[in-house]
């Protein structure tokens, strides 16, 4: 038997998601008519405060563009990564892709990135849009800290997604992760930057890592921040990163092999 | 313990169930006293033992609830087993469960188990891939295992349009994809109409000329008597007797046999039938 490479089971994945979500024809375009909608919406909003309100130094509507486009990536990659485990388990899918030849936390894995990676397109189409349609300024990006913060950004999303299927697998309930990353949405800096919020609530907020990943992405796009003062953002997220994907994974395959002895992987 | 035909040598044991049990917990929910669930456990198999040789056709005979697809999720990996081992083609699959996935596929009963909004030779190619066939042989070899089990015409169809007999079919050339050394079918020709079964139970009957050990679950006498090389009976979890069959031998032979096997031996109409041998 010969050995095909990650990447190509990575565009096997990706292209299952892509021909699925395509498919879906109705739902596809309704998607991008949404994105659509919800940045007339903030473009409104933004207008609606005035230009005197600028947070972090820069105008309301970027702010917006930045923090809820890459907040909804990360959050409906977790959810779109979810709902594919739900998916497998209700047609039994999963049992037959646990048994192929490739790993089962391989498979989850590249599931997860495959999720990840349609989401992003979705975050590359909104800030396309924020620029070309709405105007969003740009002044002197830092494309190089952009990516960095990106990629350590997915990293730790990854590692959520991974935590959530396992939830989802041991107990059925992998929608808890979800919960509870939307239910401190509110202290990640969305929608307002977090030092209007009080000072223990400050300290919760750094906690999270969303409130990092905005607050470099910000940094890196809207105000073109050097890499030295991305540092405590990067270091944050590395360290962040280097925690919970080696955790999760570990997770992950005691989880499977639970399931394996109970019988159970497959109940939803 | 359990062996190959009479006269032809045993080089390989292809699988081996050693003193195997799996038992499934059944916990209930919390504030059970809304529902009423049912507590306590289900022992699926107890202390199964049995050996099958490299190339057979083993066919496992038992009523619903008898093990038969535990059996076949333990040699997949799908399930461990709670005592005892099971080793395919010398893997533990408890041990070694990555070299064993990689040996053997798995038609699973129910057949929804693909991606609905893929088409048959799409599904195919995607998990062709994840069975590692190379980039140059996968389009070859998914057109091979979608033309063996006769769905060529239907390559291109959404799955989700497809009959329940299809989708059976399309499950067993998902199995055959890797090529696999151990084939498991759970009850293949459930869905399918009689002339489609006749032809499967010859496909099947081909398939230890490629040196593929197939294990068939089913309650269904014709198809034992058919294609099996062994039959091994199976009531609630327990292997209560096992044989050398004849292919294509008669069906009351078969009947008879499975009925004085399980202890009511007034449904055994064929009075010829050769007496069980006990499983130790």
């Amino acid at each position: 038997m010969s050995q095909v490479s990650l990447l190509e089971k990575l565009i096997a994945i990706a292209r299952r998601d892509v021909l699925t979500a395509v498919r879906y024809r109705n739902g596809f375009i309704l998607g991008l008519l949404g994105t659509f909608a919800e940045m007339l919406a903030f473009f409104y909003l933004a207008r609606a405060i005035g230009p005197s309100f600028r947070p972090e130094g820069v105008s309301f509507f970027a702010f917006l563009v930045v923090g809820i486009g890459f907040y909804t990536f990360l959050i409906s990659g977790v959810q779109a990564f979810l709902s594919t485990v739900q998916e497998a388990q209700q047609t039994g899918t999963i049992e037959v892709l646990l048994t192929t030849s490739t790993p089962a936390p391989v498979l989850i894995f590249l599931s997860a990135f495959s999720a990840f990676a349609g989401k992003a397109a979705k975050l590359v189409f909104d800030l396309v849009i924020g620029l070309i349609v709405f105007r969003v300024v740009l002044p002197h990006p830092n494309l190089a800290g952009t990516a960095v913060i990106f990629l350590l950004s997915l990293a730790v999303a990854l590692a959520l997604g991974v935590l959530a299927a396992s939830l989802q697998i041991a107990l059925q309930k992998g929608s808890a992760v979800l919960w509870l990353l939307s239910s401190v949405g509110f202290l990640t800096g969305t929608l307002f930057p977090v030092n209007v919020l009080p000072l223990p609530l400050q300290w919760a907020a750094w906690l999270i890592p969303i409130t990092h990943s905005l607050s470099g992405m910000r940094g890196a796009l809207l105000l073109g921040q050097s890499t030295s003062q991305l540092a405590p953002e990067i270091l944050w997220l590395s360290l962040a990163a280097l925690l919970l994907l080696p955790t999760s994974l570990f997770i992950l395959s005691w989880v499977l092999r639970r399931g394996r002895r109970a019988g159970t992987l497959s109940f939803y | 313990m359990y062996m190959g035909p009479v006269g032809l040598p045993i080089s390989m044991d292809a699988v081996v169930f050693n003193s195997v049990s799996k038992v499934f917990q059944h916990r209930p929910a919390l504030f059970n006293w809304v529902g009423r669930e049912r507590a306590g456990s289900t022992e699926a198999l107890r202390g199964v033992s049995l050996r099958l040789p490299v190339g057979g056709v083993l066919v496992l005979l038992g009523p619903n609830g008898s093990g038969k697809t535990t059996a076949l999720k333990l040699i997949s990996t799908m399930l461990i087993p709670d005592a005892g081992n099971v080793i395919v083609c010398g893997s533990d699959t408890l041990l070694d469960g990555d070299t064993v996935r990689c040996k053997v596929g798995f038609a699973m009963a129910h057949e929804r188990t693909f991606f609905p909004r893929l088409t048959a030779r799409e599904n195919l190619d995607f998990f062709a891939t994840l069975e590692n066939v190379s980039k140059n042989e996968r389009s070859k070899r998914v057109d091979e295992k979608l033309e063996r089990v006769g769905l060529t015409a239907a390559a291109d169809t959404l799955v989700m349009k497809f009959s329940t007999g299809m989708y059976q079919r399309l499950g067993v050339a998902r199995a055959l994809l890797k090529n696999p050394e151990v084939l498991l079918l759970d009850e293949p020709t459930r869905s399918l109409d009689p002339g489609s079964a006749l032809h499967f139970w010859d496909f099947v009957r081909e398939l230890p000329v490629t040196r593929t050990t197939v294990i068939l679950a089913t309650h269904n006498f014709q198809e034992a008597a058919t294609v099996g090389d062994h039959v091994a009976i199976l009531q609630r979890g327990v292997l209560v007797a096992g044989r050398p069959s004849v292919p294509g031998s008669s069906l009351d032979v078969m009947r008879a046999f499975y009925f004085q096997s399980v202890g009511e031996p007034e449904y055994a109409e064929a009075i010829s039938a050769p007496s069980p041998q006990e499983m130790p």
